[in-house]
């Protein structure tokens, strides 16, 4: 598949790839551009920031108040301050208003939990899961509250108004209250309005391209069962997981599991992308591989170790640790395959995206665990782990169409292959039934002229030589006999062309119109006994011949010495077979087989009955000789011609 | 009835066949040759309007093909006997005549006497027929029964009779006229009759198709 990939990109022309790659670089710039932008620190007119709070732990042993910056965190402070605290908040000096006025302020929280409440003038004004039960998990630092200063509840002189804000949660939460904005209705909440949609709308966006992601690699998994796709599957399986509990206020789930469950989640995310980008470029570097493998499993235990010990600096340790070994993987790999061979675009894009991710990545964890400069409450990840989502998904889409063009090129080669192939079939099918009908013409010419030179040629001769040697003195009527059977030499021969398909009574029959002559001059009478039967296969021209020759044969034999007074032919189907008889009244078989040139007669019907596959049986019918021949029905395999015989002759 | 005059117009390129002809004739002395064509050219401008009962036409003419001539007389000379003259009984070239409406065929090579036969044998309404040549018209018109809009089917003349058909099949079994009207407890001329009309039928197409192409060429 990545070759496929590889492929694509070299046959794509490489200015255009360029301008691409260049275009996708510059957008991404201009990304981080935008981000720093809009997450810069910047004053809201009318509205004050407020950064110090005077505290109290809620341990205890109650502790003095004293001077905080925010954000103050509950876990950096001592022991009293882990069960919460309780910080009021000076009213700023420049938000002043009349006391008959009917004034529109009101307070925006980034970033306080994980249960808090609100109280103004010590009236509750707002609370987030402050009066759930403790065992409750209450989750809720990932959202920005708005929280409308009721003008009723306000003091007349603006400094008199005394603000509080409660905050109680789990140390490994980074629980503790992050600087306020007090002021302007309307500015908070347009603020408000942009903080939600960012932290808030923005996740669950994420969390359904994260479920389409990972549905669609399922399906591709299932259907190709590539590696790639069942890693792509798991990442958004985990990146799910683990958005769907940072946004949730309150899962239904203990505190350990959900700390366990959010943070093991993030970590098989990492571990997974680094396996996909590394699987991308397909380098087989195994550093990678082990590093993302011993991520997947040290990062459960030290989650545990983490939970146990509720130290958050071990998070911390491991959070850096993440960030390492992701920007280490992808050094790797970008080192190695500009090392190994040229990049394509693909590559090139997942690189780029790849180091967008880590630099926002790197700008979060300095910005809200180290608390450098910079809006901790737009993250950029948020933007990036979409980007990065969907730029996967795009390099996933292409490596499928590639892999559906491939098929689909396989199936056009081999269509033409087929085709070719069935060409090439057809073409020698040509030239065998080709060169077999040039056989069955050379066969037939062979045969033709072996009966002309049998019968007709030999006929003439015997004419020629008698007309040679008695010249003058002969009689004419000797010549026109001899030439009338010259004559009908030719005629049976051209008879046995004829399309008879084996159809035994009419080539009887067609034999009878030339022996029926014969037959009369020598007085005999003949008694035609022919039935219908079925047609017999081995009666074709060659075997309509032989018939021919036997049957001239038997009647030759009646006529010169059988003395016999009537000739019956028969025919008559019987056990699967075509018999047909020729019976005479004469002498009888063994004082007409007792003479040379008859008993050479006999064999010459033998030897040609065998040739079209008739069994031949002479009887002595006393008186007079049966001859029968039985024809076989089935397909008749003529033995091979005697090709020296004839070459011989000629 | 051998005494009958009959007229005989002869369509042949070979002398020697002519000969024979006039030698043959000497058996019959009331019978005349009335006319002779030795091309197709000739016969076509005179043989239509000779006044003859029976042509003997050769099919292998130097100048045209003897079947157009058949046509041409059969449309002409309807009562005329159109006898095919030719050196071997090839029955496939011999069908091709009949439809062009040839009404029997005599064998080159025959003797004088066989030829007289023939030429009487038609005269009296019998036609020669062979066991191969009534095995063909067997299938031929079993093949127009099964087809009803093959040419042969179009007319009601096409059907075979069971009783010609019986004939045909015995003919094609290689029994003689006289065995088949044995068999069939008739005489010897119906069999032939019946044989004389099976070659009608095969014309009957021939002719109507020769007058429909002819009005529609505005011949006629």
């Amino acid at each position: 598949m990545s070759a496929a990939a590889g492929l694509d990109g070299l046959e794509a022309p490489a200015r255009r790839t360029v301008a691409y790659l260049y275009g996708v670089g510059l957008l991404l710039l201009a990304m981080l551009l935008g981000l720093y932008t809009v997450s810069r620190p910047a004053a809201l007119p009318g509205v004050a920031n407020i950064h110090v709070a005077t505290a109290q732990p809620r341990g205890a042993e109650p502790a003095p108040p004293q001077a905080v910056r925010l954000p103050h965190i509950l876990g950096d402070e001592t022991a009293p301050w882990h069960a919460g605290g309780r910080y009021t908040l000076a009213w700023p000096a420049g938000l002043v208003y009349a006391p008959t006025e009917d004034v529109q302020l009101a307070m925006l929280l980034p970033r306080v939990g994980t249960r808090f409440r609100v109280l103004l003038n010590d009236h509750e004004l707002f609370h987030v899961g402050w009066h759930a039960a403790p065992e409750r998990t209450i989750n809720a630092a990932w959202l920005p509250y708005f929280v409308p200063l009721p003008s009723a509840l306000l003091a007349s002189v603006p400094a008199a108004n005394t603000l509080e804000i409660e905050v109680a949660g789990p140390l490994l939460e980074r629980s503790g209250l992050w600087p306020v904005q007090i002021g302007d209705y309307d500015r908070l909440y347009a603020r408000h309005d942009v903080l939600y949609g960012w932290q808030v709308t923005g996740t669950w966006m994420m969390v359904i391209t994260a479920l389409l992601m990972g549905a669609m690699s399922v399906f591709l998994w299932v259907l190709l069962r590539e590696r790639l796709f069942g890693l792509m599957a798991l990442a958004s399986a985990a990146h799910v997981v683990r958005l769907v509990l940072s946004v949730l206020v309150e899962p239904h789930l203990s505190y350990d599991a959900y700390f366990l469950l959010h943070r093991i989640a993030f970590t098989l995310y990492v571990a997974l992308i680094c396996l996909i980008i590394e699987d991308l470029f397909g380098l087989g570097l195994r550093v990678v591989r082990w590093m993302a493998y011993a991520l997947m499993v040290v990062g459960p235990l030290w989650m545990l170790v983490t939970l146990l010990s509720g130290e958050y600096d071990y998070y911390r340790v491991w959070a850096g640790l993440l960030a390492a070994v992701a920007f280490f993987s992808l050094l790797l790999v970008l080192w190695g395959s500009r090392l190994g061979r040229e990049l394509t675009p693909d590559q090139w894009l997942v690189g780029m995206v790849a180091v967008f991710t880590l630099v926002t990545g790197v700008r979060d964890f300095l910005v809200v665990q180290l608390n450098f400069s910079g809006d901790a409450d737009l993250r950029w990840t948020s933007i990036s782990s979409l980007v990065l989502m969907l730029t996967l998904g795009w390099v996933l889409l292409q490596r499928t169409t590639a892999s559906v063009r491939e098929v689909g090129r396989l199936n056009a080669t081999l269509a033409q292959t087929v085709a070719r192939r069935e060409g090439e079939l057809r073409t020698a099918f040509n030239q065998l039934r080709e060169s077999e009908r040039q056989r069955a013409v050379e066969h037939e010419r062979r045969r033709l002229m072996r009966d002309m030179h049998d019968g007709l040629g030999s006929q003439l001769v015997q004419t020629l030589n008698a007309v040679r040697t008695q010249g003058q003195g002969m009689d004419h009527r000797v010549i026109e006999g001899m030439l009338y059977h010259a004559l009908e030499e030719l005629r049976i021969t051209l008879d046995s062309l004829e399309p008879m398909d084996g159809d035994l009574p009419t080539i009887l029959g067609t034999l009878r119109q030339r022996i029926a002559p014969a037959l009369e001059a020598a007085g005999i009478e003949l008694d035609w006994q022919v039935q219908e039967v079925p047609e017999v296969p081995s009666l074709d021209a060659r075997g309509v011949m032989h018939l021919f020759r036997c049957i001239q044969e038997v009647f030759a034999n009646v006529v010169k010495h059988a003395q016999a007074t009537r000739v019956t032919v028969r025919t008559w189907a019987q056990d699967g077979r075509v018999c047909l008889s020729v019976a005479d009244n004469g002498r009888g078989l063994l004082t007409v087989g007792a003479g040379a040139s008859g008993g050479r007669g006999l064999n010459n019907i033998r030897v040609r009955a065998e040739k079209i596959g008739a069994e031949v049986a002479f009887q002595d019918a006393a008186p007079g000789t049966l001859v029968v021949l039985a024809f076989a029905l089935g397909p008749h395999q003529e033995p091979p011609d005697t090709q020296a015989f004839w070459a011989d002759d000629l | 009835m051998g005494e009958e005059a009959t007229h005989i117009y002869l369509i042949e390129d070979d002398r020697t066949v002519l000969q024979f002809v006039e030698d043959s004739l000497r058996l019959r002395p009331t019978w005349r040759l009335v006319g002779y064509a030795d091309t197709y050219a000739h016969a076509r401008l005179m043989a239509p309007t000779a006044p003859a009962d029976v042509f003997l036409v050769d099919l292998g003419l130097p100048d045209g093909r003897g079947e157009d001539m058949l046509r041409q007389l059969a449309l002409a000379r309807p009562d005329a006997e159109l006898l095919v003259f030719t050196v071997f009984g090839d029955e496939t070239r011999l069908i091709a005549a009949l439809q062009m409406g040839a009404t029997g065929y005599v064998l080159k090579g025959c003797s004088s006497e066989e030829l007289i036969a023939a030429i009487e044998q038609i005269r009296e309404g019998g036609a020669p027929i062979s066991p191969l040549l009534a095995r063909m018209l067997l299938k031929q018109f079993r093949a127009a029964g099964a087809a009803p809009d093959s040419p042969l089917a179009s007319s009601p003349m096409a059907m075979l009779s069971d009783r010609e058909a019986e004939v045909l099949r015995l003919v094609a079994q290689g029994y003689v006229n006289k065995e088949i009207a044995q068999k069939l407890g008739v005489g010897a001329a119906t069999v032939s009759t019946h044989i004389k009309n099976l070659y009608r039928k095969l014309a009957v197409h021939t002719r109507v198709q020769v007058v429909k192409v002819a009005k529609e060429r505005g011949l006629i």
